[in-house]
C-alpha cells in the first residue's frame, strides 16, 4: 500500500529506505523538503506531490526526518500511527548511533530496519482492518504525535505507575512483572506516611510541599537503590519496547486524576502525587518559564538520587532546581515555548506582519524547535528568538536569482526587448516606481520604452508623459549618440491594455529599445473583470518579469492581495505552468519606521524576492532589500 | 645555603651555569629585601605571561581546519562528503542543515581536517556560509558539470558571493572548484567551465556595481573582483583558484568506486 518510507538525517543522508514500488523516492522527498520544510510552511504534516501524498515527522532532537509516501487516492488511516511507531522503534534500536549526532556515526552505522518495519507495517495494516469504520484517531494519540522522544522515554520513577495503570487495562498478562514494580513503588509511599494527595496539597503551603517531596526522595533513594538494580535489569528492555500504549503526553493535567485514584483502589493506601503534579497544584500557572523549571523536576529526581540528598531542602531545593534548569541541557517541549511564542506572535503583529502569517510563523518555529536540546546557558526566550530570527532571514532570502541587469544583457544579445509588467492595487505607486526604475535603467545605459497601458484612470497617461519628459531631460539623446533613451508609447484612453502592450513590444523591437516597462491600471483584487484583463495581458505578452507593487503600509490585506493576484494569473492562464508574480516592489518604505512586517508577509506568501524598495519621492530613492537590516528592525523591541 | 644551591645548579647543566652570576646577584638583591626590584620582577613576569597567553589564543584562533563544501543544490556535495569519509555510496536528499566530520588526510603526517557539508538551497546557503566562513581553511566549490549550461548564471552568482566573502577574510582560504558528475556523458570539462565562469563573473562585476544600494547605507562597498579595466580571470584574484574534475558517483553505478583521487590529493596538499 505504501509507496515508500524513508528515514533521513537533516544533513541529507538517507539512513534507511523502504521502497514499496520501483519508482525512486528521491524526487518527491526533495520536493517536500524544498517546498515545505525549507519554506517554513508549518502546520499540517502532509504534502501532495503529483499523484503522491507525503506525510512527514521531524525529530528535532536528533535531526531526523521520517517521510512516508502513498498514492493520493488512498486514505490510509494508520499512517500517522505507523510513523510514530517506526520513529519510536528506530530510536530505541539505534539510539547509540544517532545520539552522538555526528555525521560519522551516522555514516558508519548500519541501519538494517527492514524486518522491523515490515512487522510494524503488517501490524498497522491489520489493526486498521479489524476496527474497520471506527478507526477514529484518539485525541491523545494525535497530541502524543507531537511530543518529542525525550519526554516519552521518562525516568524510571514515573514508569511503574504508568505501567500499573496500563496493565490493569490490558489484563493479566503483564500483571506479574509490572505488579512487582508497582508495589515496589508503593511501599516507600506508605512508609513515608505522608498522604500528600492533590486535595491536601492545595491547602498546604508551597514550602511545606517542597520539603515533603524532598523527604520522599530521600526515602525513595534509600529503598530505591536496593530494588532498582534488580528491577531495572528485568524491565528496561520491556519498557523500551512498550512505549506505545502510554497516554500521558498531555502535560500531566488530564491524567492527574487517573494517577491519583488508581493506586489507592488497588493498594488501599493514598498514593503520593508525583512531583510534576505537586508543582502544578502549586499554582505556578501556565507561564512558560515557570513550567519549564517544573518540567525538569522529573530530572531532579534522578539527580537527587545521584547527588547528596541533603542538598535538596526547603528553599535550597528551589535554588537547586533553578541551577539545574540553567545548567542541565533539556529538550524543549511545546508547553515551554507557548508563552514565549505568544509574546513573539504579538510582537510580530505589532510590527505589521499579517496576523495569519505571524501565527503560521510561530507554529513552524515551534515545530522546528520541539524536542531540540537547548544549550547550557540559553533560556527558552533566547532560543525561540534566535530561531525566529533565522527563520525570518531565511524567508527574506531570495528563492531565485534576481539580477535584472544581467537578464537585460541577455535579452540585448538576442536582440529582443526585455519586458517588465507592473501590477498592483490602486494608489500603491506603480507609475512612480516605474519612473524610478526607468531612471535606474537609464543610468546604466539601457534605453527604455514606457508603455502606458493604464487606459482607465484619468491623467494616468499624462503622468507618465511628464515622467518621460523629465527623464529625457536628464538623459538627452545628445549624450547617448543621438539615440532616444526614453520614450512613451501611448494610445489614449479606453483601449484594450493587452493590445497596447503588444504593439509597444513590437515597436520596441523595431526601434531597438532594450527594455519595455508596461504600466497597468491599478485594480482591486476582488474585481473579477479587471483581474481577467490583467491575466490576459500577461498571458498574451509573456513578459520577462511580472512585478507586483505593494505598499509597505499594508497589514493583513497583503495576504489577500497577493493570493488573489496569483490566483487570477493562474486561473486565466492557458499555459501548462502558469505565469505568476516573479517579484515584488515594496513602496513607501520611508513612511513606516520600523514596522517592516509587510516585507515578511509578502515574501512568505509568494516566496518571491523583493526586487526593489521605494524609499522616497525622488528618482534615486530606489533601494534593494537588505534581509538582515529588515530582520533587525523587526526583532527590535 | 645559597652556595650549596648554586653548586647543585652548576652541576645540573651548562645552561644553568650561564645564568649563574645573574641568579646569584638576583638572590642577593632579594635577600636584601629591595621591594622595588621584587615588584619589577613580578611586573615583567606578568607581562610575559600575558604575551604567552595572547599568543596562545591567537594561534588557536588562526588554526583553521575546516574545509567547506559549498555549491548549488543537487551538485553532489553530500555524496562527495560521504565518499571522502567512508568511500561508500549512500543515497542522499536535499540537506536542511550542515553536517561535519573529521577527515583524516592520507599523507605522511596524518593530519586531520574538518569537512563541513553546507546545504545548497537558496534560502539557506548564505546563512550557513556566514556561520562557517571564519573557520575555513579551504573552500571546495562543487559544480554540477552536467547541468552547468543551464545553471551557469546561478553558479556564477553564488561563486561571486563566496569569492567576495572569502577574500574579505583575514587569511584567505584555498579555493577549489570541483567539477563533479564527470561520469555523465554530457558533462562539461573543467576547462570550459572555467572559461564560462570567467565570462559570467565578468558580467556580474558590471551588474553588481550598478545594482541599487541596499537599505542601510552602513554596509561596506563590495570589493572589486579581479583587476579593474581588464577582463576577469581567476588568476587575477589574490587567492589561488584551482579547477579539477571528479565524479562522486563513479562510473559503474551504485557499487562503483568514486573518481575523487585528485580531490583527495588536493586536500592532502592543503592540510
Amino acid at each position: 500500500m505504501l509507496d515508500f518510507f524513508t528515514i533521513f538525517s537533516k544533513g541529507g543522508l538517507v539512513l534507511w529506505c523502504f521502497q514499496g514500488v520501483s519508482d525512486s523516492c528521491t524526487g518527491p522527498v526533495n520536493a517536500l523538503i524544498r517546498s515545505v520544510l525549507l519554506q517554513e510552511r508549518g502546520g499540517n504534516n502532509s504534502f501532495t506531490h503529483e499523484a503522491l501524498t507525503l506525510k512527514y515527522k521531524l525529530d528535532n532532537q536528533f535531526e531526523l526526518v521520517f517521510v512516508v509516501g502513498f498514492q493520493k487516492i488512498l486514505t490510509l488511516t494508520y499512517v500517522d500511527k505507523l510513523i510514530d511507531d517506526v520513529h519510536r522503534l528506530f530510536w530505541d534500536k539505534y539510539c547509540t548511533e544517532i545520539r552522538q549526532q555526528s555525521a560519522l556515526s551516522l555514516l558508519n552505522g548500519t541501519f538494517d530496519f527492514q524486518n522491523d518495519f515490515l512487522r510494524l507495517l503488517r501490524e498497522a495494516e491489520e489493526s486498521s482492518k479489524v476496527r474497520a469504520p471506527t478507526t477514529m484517531k484518539k485525541f491523545e494519540d494525535s497530541e502524543k504525535a507531537k511530543k518529542p522522544v525525550r519526554s516519552m522515554i521518562e525516568t524510571r520513577g514515573e514508569k511503574p505507575k504508568e505501567k500499573a495503570k496500563n496493565s490493569k487495562k490490558k489484563g493479566a498478562k503483564k500483571e506479574s512483572s509490572d505488579g512487582l514494580l508497582a508495589t515496589s513503588k508503593a511501599v516507600p509511599a506508605e512508609k513515608s506516611g505522608l498522604p500528600v494527595g492533590p486535595e491536601n496539597g492545595v491547602e498546604l503551603s508551597k514550602e511545606e510541599l517542597i520539603r515533603r517531596k524532598r523527604e520522599e526522595f530521600i526515602q525513595k533513594h534509600g529503598r530505591g537503590l536496593e530494588k532498582s538494580s534488580k528491577s531495572m535489569k528485568s524491565d528496561t528492555p520491556k519498557e523500551k519496547g512498550k512505549k506505545a500504549p502510554r497516554v500521558w503526553a498531555l502535560g500531566g493535567c488530564a491524567n492527574k486524576e487517573v494517577l491519583d485514584y488508581s493506586l489507592p483502589t488497588t493498594n488501599g493506601a493514598p498514593e503520593v502525587a508525583p512531583p510534576e503534579d505537586i508543582s502544578l497544584i502549586r499554582g505556578t500557572g501556565p507561564g512558560g518559564q515557570l513550567q519549564d523549571l517544573d518540567c525538569s523536576s522529573s530530572d531532579d529526581e534522578v539527580a537527587a538520587q545521584n547527588t547528596k540528598p541533603s542538598a535538596t531542602k526547603g528553599t535550597l531545593g528551589g535554588m537547586f532546581g533553578m541551577l539545574k534548569g540553567l545548567v542541565g541541557s533539556k529538550s524543549l517541549s511545546r508547553e515551554d515555548m507557548e508563552s514565549v511564542l505568544d509574546k513573539m506572535r504579538d510582537h510580530l503583529i505589532a510590527k505589521n506582519v499579517a496576523a495569519d502569517i505571524a501565527v503560521q510563523l510561530c507554529e513552524s518555529v515551534a515545530n522546528k524547535l520541539e524536542g531540540k536540546v537547548m544549550g547550557t546557558f540559553s533560556t527558552v526566550t533566547s532560543t525561540v528568538k534566535q530561531a525566529l530570527q533565522e527563520f525570518l532571514v531565511q524567508i527574506l532570502q531570495p528563492q531565485r536569482r534576481v539580477d535584472m541587469l544581467r537578464d537585460i544583457m541577455d535579452a540585448q544579445r538576442h536582440q529582443r526587448p526585455y519586458v517588465v509588467t507592473f501590477c498592483g492595487v490602486n494608489g500603491v505607486g506603480k507609475s512612480t516606481n516605474l519612473a524610478k526604475i526607468s531612471f535606474w535603467l537609464l543610468e546604466n545605459g539601457f534605453s527604455v520604452l514606457i508603455a502606458a497601458c493604464d487606459t482607465f484612470r484619468a491623467g494616468a497617461v499624462e503622468q507618465l508623459r511628464t515622467h518621460t519628459r523629465r527623464l529625457s531631460a536628464l538623459h538627452p539623446p545628445e549624450n547617448h549618440g543621438g539615440r532616444t533613451m526614453v520614450q512613451l508609447f501611448e494610445k489614449g484612453y479606453g483601449k484594450d491594455a493587452a493590445g497596447i502592450a503588444m504593439e509597444a513590444i513590437a515597436f520596441a523591437r523595431n526601434q531597438g529599445f532594450d527594455v519595455v516597462l508596461v504600466d497597468t491600471a491599478g485594480r482591486m483584487q476582488d474585481n473579477a473583470p479587471l483581474m481577467t484583463a490583467l491575466a490576459k495581458l500577461i498571458t498574451v505578452n509573456t513578459p520577462d518579469l511580472v512585478l507586483f507593487v505593494g505598499e509597505a503600509l499594508v497589514g493583513n490585506e497583503a495576504v489577500d492581495q497577493l493570493v488573489k493576484f496569483n490566483r487570477a494569473l493562474a486561473d486565466h492562464s492557458m499555459a501548462q505552468t502558469p505565469r505568476l508574480i516573479d517579484g515584488i516592489v515594496l513602496t513607501k518604505f520611508d513612511t513606516i519606521d520600523d514596522k517592516v512586517g509587510a516585507a515578511i508577509s509578502m515574501t512568505y506568501i509568494t516566496s518571491k524576492p523583493i526586487v526593489f524598495v521605494g524609499t522616497g519621492q525622488t528618482y534615486c530613492d530606489l533601494r534593494s532589500l537588505n534581509a538582515k537590516a529588515v530582520v533587525a528592525a523587526l526583532m527590535k523591541a | 645555603m645559597a652556595s650549596v644551591d648554586s653548586r647543585r645548579m652548576a652541576n645540573g647543566g651548562s645552561v644553568a651555569g650561564a645564568f649563574q652570576p645573574h641568579l646569584d646577584s638576583l638572590r642577593q638583591e632579594l635577600q636584601q629585601g629591595d621591594p622595588t626590584l621584587l615588584s619589577a620582577v613580578v611586573a615583567v613576569l606578568a607581562v610575559l605571561l600575558t604575551l604567552v597567553f595572547w599568543k596562545f589564543i591567537r594561534s588557536r584562533r588562526s588554526s583553521q581546519r575546516a574545509v567547506l563544501l559549498v555549491g548549488l543544490c543537487d551538485s553532489g556535495k553530500t555524496l562527495l562528503f560521504v565518499r571522502l569519509l567512508t568511500g561508500l555510496y549512500r543515497d542522499t536528499q536535499t540537506s536542511i542543515t550542515d553536517s561535519s566530520a573529521v577527515y583524516r588526510v592520507n599523507n605522511t603526517r596524518a593530519t586531520s581536517l574538518t569537512l563541513i557539508d553546507l546545504p545548497g538551497h537558496e534560502s539557506l546557503r548564505l546563512q550557513f556560509l556566514e556561520r562557517f566562513k571564519a573557520s575555513a581553511r579551504a573552500v571546495v566549490f562543487v559544480v554540477d558539470s552536467a547541468a552547468f549550461q543551464r545553471e551557469a548564471k546561478d553558479v556564477a552568482e553564488f561563486l561571486y558571493q563566496v569569492l567576495i566573502d572569502s577574500m574579505s577574510l583575514k587569511n584567505t582560504p584555498s579555493f577549489l572548484i570541483a567539477c563533479n558528475k564527470q561520469d555523465i556523458t554530457m558533462a562539461k570539462s573543467a576547462k570550459l567551465i572555467q572559461q564560462q565562469l570567467e565570462k559570467e563573473l565578468n558580467t556580474l562585476r558590471v551588474t553588481r556595481s550598478a545594482a541599487p544600494s541596499t537599505l542601510d547605507s552602513s554596509s561596506p562597498a563590495p570589493t572589486q573582483l579581479g583587476k579593474k579595466g581588464k577582463e576577469f580571470e581567476f588568476s587575477h584574484l589574490p587567492l589561488k583558484v584551482e579547477f579539477l574534475e571528479c565524479s562522486a558517483k563513479g562510473g559503474r553505478g551504485d557499487a562503483g568506486s568514486a573518481d575523487i583521487q585528485d580531490l583527495e590529493k588536493w586536500l592532502a596538499k592543503i592540510a
